[in-house]
């Protein structure tokens, strides 16, 4: 038995490496993509720069202590900055699409003849390269974290916070993982699902406050905020920032991460669904 | 098999294609594809368009807390949005597809056969395909155009008035920043041909046109403000794009020719000429460098 | 005046030399090593107009390499070459309108669409006249059998009527010059020689100059007088198709009619034996020694019927490509000093040149 299990973590080792290994290939890509990552969030504060500013004159508020929906100006760019963080984990380029071009073009058939799991050789996959990506980003992340280190006037905020946010921003990864993972395997039922894709990305950008934070949301007419507490979104770019920014408080640190990770089981379950599904309605049609 | 002999046809050929035939051919055979695909082709017309409406709202909620962003009041912005949106669906219905395309070319190897038919290669490869569904934000552009300037010209305070010749200067504007990035985007696509796979050419034209969707008096405050205003003003032009546009009709041009916005509007009128220049350069350098993928 | 002429033409290209291993990779970040790899080290080629060439030889010999070269795809690391007077890799638009290139494992046709909707482009592109036009395509088409299929999307199409029509796509304009790239790849028996069918008649009725490279060895018989045989970037052979057998098939292939009551088990060790099947023998015998080795047989054994014949095209084929290769390996340990060597193997089409 031992033999089995030791073969398995073997294959899954080297599966891992070359994962690594295809990604360290593309290195020029890489370096660019990462540092251009942190322009969207210059253009940000600016923006919310010129917002604060046009506000705070408005009420003759001196600009330090004005705020807007609970945010003063300096903790609305550590928002984005930690919002950056949190997509660090939870984003997922390509991997819809990726399952889907793979339904579509029969390359799925691999995974029904031989013994491998593409679920769990995805999430692998997915592993390594967020590996590499941290290997070759951290640079910048800290570069740009010391720079704006100004944004950040209270410091680390305590140990049990810190763990929540880090327990936070795995589940994210995973949470995005398995979101992603399931739109992908809609192919199964809908062929062309590019239009799909961009509806998930688009709820995606609104809903899980990557644009803005979502305390900014109004109650009325329609109670947004409302919505967006009974969708998944949000723990994929909002929360861990909030947790970081101490937004969310006491008893609710908790109960936020426990709805995260009944999230992510709930996700879980319905991919394999989903997969066991989809495999038995594309074997039945014969590809 | 018919024994029939092929003629010859007559031997004086003109030397240069007619584009505007092809032009038309691609409109025709691009609409046709999409006409094929009617339920794919309304999808993408909804998601355009909720894109649109869901920008719309994120401003709305953040003019619910300000009256200005950067010195522009609510409908002053909203014709940069709308200017943005008209710009942006142009782009992506006439070139994102193509330059997209372009990548995909190069890495099949099926850019030879576009190098092979006597007809300018850039021509080819930029106008081959039209996303016609991305058009729904041009209409929903010019929808928000109409309200806010409607707005902006019944306002109590400093009513606006819009001359004839503010709506040609404003299509004018609107060309030149078409033009810039028509340019900026295949100097971007063509650089796929040393680079291999250039999977990240969404994104990385994300980042660089991020800057051009915001009033450019953001920028102009502190030093790091003011050197990204510089090279997205001057290096990368994106800044001219929207931005001089959207001027000419919500805060028109004062007579004096010397003004700050006629030395923009001069400038948006370089910017495309070059920036059209240099994809024309970088096009050809990299051509040369084609390797062509075998199958 | 030849219609293609090819001096020391060179194309080399840099390759990223990828390593093994996770912490090579990790190097590679850093650091990249590479290698040349050269692809057509300084050919020469002369055709006259009319001619159908095959060129032969193994993967990576450089053969797609050649006519990407010709066809202007692509620009050479060295030499020179004209066709029809131009320099391809220039682009002239004068020159581009009178050649077509066919790519068996590529294609040039929109896919969601009708194939008559991608010749009309090519009407506008070509800039052909609306007469020219609609007499050629229908012409193609009835030879090709693909009349009713213009009007269907060409990705409901099979392999073979996509090739027809890619076909007709590239002969839309009438060119002088033909390259054709495996173009029966991947086809059934049937495609195949329709293709072969079209293509000769074509060729012949046009006498249009034609360069063809194929793994089939039927499509080569079929079409072409002349083969050039190309292995690692080198010409090793270039001559008629008959040539080819008489230079380098040193062998026959002997097969005997003996009467019934013979017992055949005697021959199973024969040296060279192919085959027995009562009453037939079959074995194979070098060309020097056809004469005494049947004179032996006459003499023992009862023989009905004689037949001697050359091994099959594919085989000799075959054996240069090896030979091509243990020369090659051979070589390798010395510097490139090919450019000499070459002129050795085939003194004949320098001597024509001058």
């Amino acid at each position: 038995m031992t033999g089995t299990w030791l073969q398995r973590v073997m294959t899954w080792w080297i599966f891992f490496r070359i994962s690594i290994e295809e990604r360290l290939v593309y290195r020029v890509d890489y370096v660019i993509g990462t540092l251009l990552r942190f322009l969207p969030i210059v253009t940000q504060i600016f923006l919310w720069m010129a917002i604060f500013d046009a506000a705070s004159k408005a009420v003759r508020e001196t600009g330090d202590s004005f705020q807007i929906a609970g945010y003063r100006f300096h903790e609305m760019v550590a928002y984005y900055l930690l919002v950056t963080v949190s997509r660090a984990f939870s984003s997922m380029p390509g991997l819809t699409p990726g399952i889907a071009r793979q339904i579509r073009d029969g390359e799925i058939k691999k995974y029904l003849i031989q013994p491998v799991d593409l679920i769990g050789s995805l999430l692998l996959q997915r592993i390594a390269h967020k590996f590499v990506y941290y290997f070759v980003a951290i640079l910048p992340f800290a570069l740009v974290f010391y720079l704006l280190g100004d944004y950040f006037p209270n410091g680390w905020p305590p140990v049990d916070v810190l763990l929540v946010f880090i327990a936070s921003l795995v589940l994210s990864f995973l949470l995005g993982f398995f979101m992603e993972t399931l739109f992908g395997l809609l192919a199964f039922w809908f062929l062309e699902i590019a239009s799909l894709t961009f509806v998930f990305m688009l709820l995606n950008f609104f809903l899980s406050g990557h644009m803005f934070p979502l305390e900014l949301l109004p109650r009325e007419p329609i109670n947004w905020q409302f919505i967006v507490d009974l969708l998944p979104f949000k723990y994929l770019a909002y929360f861990p920032a909030a947790v970081f920014l101490g937004k969310i408080t006491g008893a609710q640190l908790y109960w936020g991460l426990a709805i995260e990770f009944a999230w992510v089981v709930v996700l879980i379950l319905l991919t394999r669904v989903a997969w066991a599904r989809g495999v038995a309605r594309y074997s039945a049609f014969g590809g | 098999m018919s024994t029939k002999p092929i003629e010859t046809p007559a031997k004086s050929k003109p030397v240069h294609p007619s584009y505007g035939k092809v032009l038309l051919t691609f409109v025709r055979n691009s609409l046709v594809r999409d006409m094929s695909f009617r339920t794919n082709f309304i999808l993408q017309c909804i998601t355009s368009l909720s894109w649109a409406l869901m920008n719309f709202g994120l401003y709305k909620i953040i003019y619910g807390h300000t009256q200005q962003i950067g010195h522009w009041g609510e409908h002053e912005f909203f014709v940069f949005l709308a200017t943005l949106w008209i710009i942006n669906s142009i782009v992506q219905a006439f070139f994102m597809p193509n330059a997209d395309e372009f990548s995909e070319l190069i890495r099949t190897g099926n850019l030879d056969y576009a190098l092979l038919k006597p007809i300018d290669t850039q021509f080819l490869v930029s106008f081959t395909r039209i996303d016609w569904s991305q058009l729904t934000n041009l209409a929903t552009g010019l929808v928000i155009l109409g309200i806010s300037l409607r707005q902006l010209a019944h306002q109590a305070v400093n009513p606006l008035t819009i001359a004839p010749w503010t709506i040609f200067a404003y299509v004018f504007f609107v060309a030149c920043g078409t033009v810039v990035m028509y340019g900026l985007m295949f100097t971007l696509a063509a650089t796929s041909i040393w680079l291999g796979r250039n999977q990240n050419l969404y994104t990385f034209w994300f980042y660089i046109t991020n800057f051009y969707r915001y009033p450019m008096e953001i920028y102009q405050r502190n030093a790091l403000g003011w050197s990204l205003f510089a090279t997205f003003t001057f290096v990368v032009p994106v800044l001219l794009v929207v931005n001089v546009p959207a001027r000419v009709l919500a805060r028109p041009l004062r007579p004096n020719w010397y003004s700050y916005e006629w030395l923009l509007a001069g400038l948006a009128v370089v910017a495309a000429v070059v920036s059209l220049a240099m994809s024309r350069l970088v096009f050809r350098w990299a051509l040369n460098s084609y390797r062509s993928a075998s199958s | 005046m030849a219609v293609i002429e090819v001096r020391q033409l060179w194309k080399s290209y840099r390759v990223y030399q990828k390593k093994e291993g996770l912490i090579a990779s990790v190097r590679g970040l850093f650091r990249r090593e590479y290698r040349d790899v050269h692809a057509v080290r300084g050919i020469d080629i002369d055709v006259e107009r009319g001619e159908f060439i095959a060129f032969l030889g193994p993967n990576g010999a450089g053969k797609t390499t050649t006519l990407k070269l010709l066809s202007g795809v692509i620009r050479p690391s060295q030499g020179t070459c004209g066709v029809l007077g131009f320099t391809p890799w220039h682009r002239d638009n004068a020159y581009r309108r009178r050649f077509a290139l066919v790519m068996g494992q590529k294609n040039q046709l929109w896919w969601d669409l009708p194939a008559q909707e991608s010749f009309r482009l090519h009407q506008h592109i070509y800039r052909i006249s609306p007469d020219d036009f609609t007499r050629v395509r229908d012409e193609l088409a009835d030879l090709l059998n693909v009349r009713k299929l213009m009007s269907q999307p060409v990705r409901e199409l099979s392999l073979g009527e996509r090739m027809k029509m890619e076909l007709i796509a590239a002969l839309l304009h009438s060119p002088e010059v033909l390259f054709l790239d495996e173009p029966t790849i991947g086809l059934d028996v049937v495609a195949q020689h329709n293709i072969q069918q079209f293509l000769k008649y074509y060729q012949e009725e046009r006498k249009i100059t034609a360069m063809l490279t194929s793994h089939y060895m039927k499509d080569v018989a079929a079409l072409c007088r002349r083969v050039i045989i190309i292995a690692n970037g080198l010409i090793h052979y270039d001559g008629s198709l008959s040539g080819v057998i008489g230079q380098f098939g040193s062998d026959k292939i002997v097969t005997l009619q003996l009467s019934e009551d013979t017992s055949f088990a005697q021959f199973e060790n024969l040296p060279n034996l192919i085959e027995i099947i009562p009453p037939k023998i079959k074995f194979r015998c070098a060309r020097d020694e056809v004469a005494q080795v049947l004179a032996s047989f006459l003499d023992k054994h009862a023989v009905q019927d004689v037949s001697v014949e050359d091994p099959p095209l594919e085989e000799v084929i075959a054996k240069v490509f090896s030979q091509a290769q243990a020369d090659h390996q051979l070589r390798s340990g010395e510097s490139e000093s090919s450019n000499s060597e070459r002129k050795n193997v085939r003194p004949n089409r320098v001597g024509e040149r001058s």
